[in-house]
């Protein structure tokens, strides 16, 4: 049984990225503390008597549970608020924009240069992984960010193995891709790619 | 020879689109690393104000923690006489006739006082004197006596 202090220690060491996680698949910050906070309280109240082990893989699990259900309330309510509009003729319907087309680059030239970029760079990842499929991001979120192994990732997204390998590859290669059309040299992600490949090797 | 050309169109390829060329050598996974290292970093730069919400929330969970684990603590005794009921059956049933059978008893006593009260005011009160109820040739004579 896990003690107060260790589910204190291991809240505060996933917390961050947990947050940042469920933003990027609500987009809305108000809604991603809120289903954080859902899903610390769900793992304090019916998980406390588990082994402290146990928590990474059991607090990921009821956070995407816990987003699933966010984004089943938003669609019955979406669906009440398209029809309600549908009454009233909105001319802005079916707007859809891009934002990776639309990102604002900060101009800061007080700055210096290399922060600059990094910035950039995680502005174009963050749309990038906001635009991936909730699937895709899900199995590259847990597997990569998490570091949880394919077996883990699969038995959280209640898939088989194949599937994670097939989503991770697909997540990757997607942000790959955005990265270089929004023009990776530009930003230097290229050469830091160089610089981390060229130390692993 | 032919090594050497491939080299030298690779050198090239890379001259004219590096990222094209970097992508190609980099793996999902120096890509997948490279974005969560990024993303880790980012994370760590939160607003104050979101810093401060997670804390609260962290702290409540903490809290919550403590009170359900108390709660669970106090039904623990509860849960073990329950246990052992279930396990023992035998003895359970046996140690509930017995204490069965001890509240009947205690009742018949404080009944049997209740009704013992009652007759020594009876005879108390009576006009006859206590004796003559012991007196078993008592009853013959009354009725002798009356006819």
């Amino acid at each position: 049984m896990a003690t107060a202090k260790e589910l204190s220690d291991f809240l505060a060491a996933v917390e961050r990225r947990a947050f940042k996680q469920t933003t990027y698949a609500v987009r809305d910050d108000h809604a991603a503390l809120d289903i954080v906070q859902d899903a610390m309280m769900k793992l304090a109240t019916k998980y406390a008597d588990k082994p402290v082990a146990e928590f990474p893989m059991l607090f990921q699990r009821i956070l995407q549970n816990t987003m699933r259900d966010y984004w089943r309330r938003q669609k019955v309510r979406n669906l009440w608020t398209t029809l309600l509009s549908s009454f009233g003729g909105s001319a802005e319907a079916g707007d859809e924009r891009d934002p990776l087309e639309t990102i604002d680059v900060e101009d800061d030239s007080d700055q210096p240069h290399a922060q600059l970029e990094r910035s950039q760079t995680i502005q174009l990842i963050e749309l990038a992984i906001q635009k991936l499929p909730a699937r895709q991001r899900e199995a590259f979120v847990l597997r990569y960010w998490e570091d949880m192994d394919v077996a883990e990732t699969a038995k959280i997204m209640g898939c088989s193995d194949g599937s994670v390998k097939t989503h991770c590859s697909r997540a990757v290669h997607a942000l790959a891709l955005t990265l270089k059309k929004q023009g990776l040299d530009k930003l230097g992600i290229s050469s830091s790619m160089a610089m981390n490949k060229g130390l692993k090797s | 020879m032919l090594d050497t050309n491939e080299n030298h169109k690779n050198k090239m390829n890379a001259e004219v689109d590096p990222v094209f060329s970097v992508e190609n050598q980099l793996s999902d996974a120096d890509v997948a690393h490279y974005v969560v290292d990024l993303l880790d970093d980012h994370a760590q730069h939160l607003t104050a104000v979101t810093a401060k919400r997670l804390l609260v929330a962290r702290n409540l969970a903490v809290r919550q923690m403590v009170d359900s684990q108390a709660v669970q603590s106090g039904g623990h005794t509860l849960a073990w006489f329950g246990d052992q009921l279930e396990r023992h059956r035998t003895v359970s049933a046996a140690i509930i006739l017995c204490a069965i059978l001890l509240a009947f008893y205690t009742a018949q006593q404080f009944g049997w006082n209740a009704n013992l009260e009652d007759s020594d005011a009876f005879l108390l009160a009576s006009d006859l004197p206590p004796e003559a109820y012991a007196d078993k040739g008592f009853d013959t004579w009354l009725v002798s006596k009356s006819d």
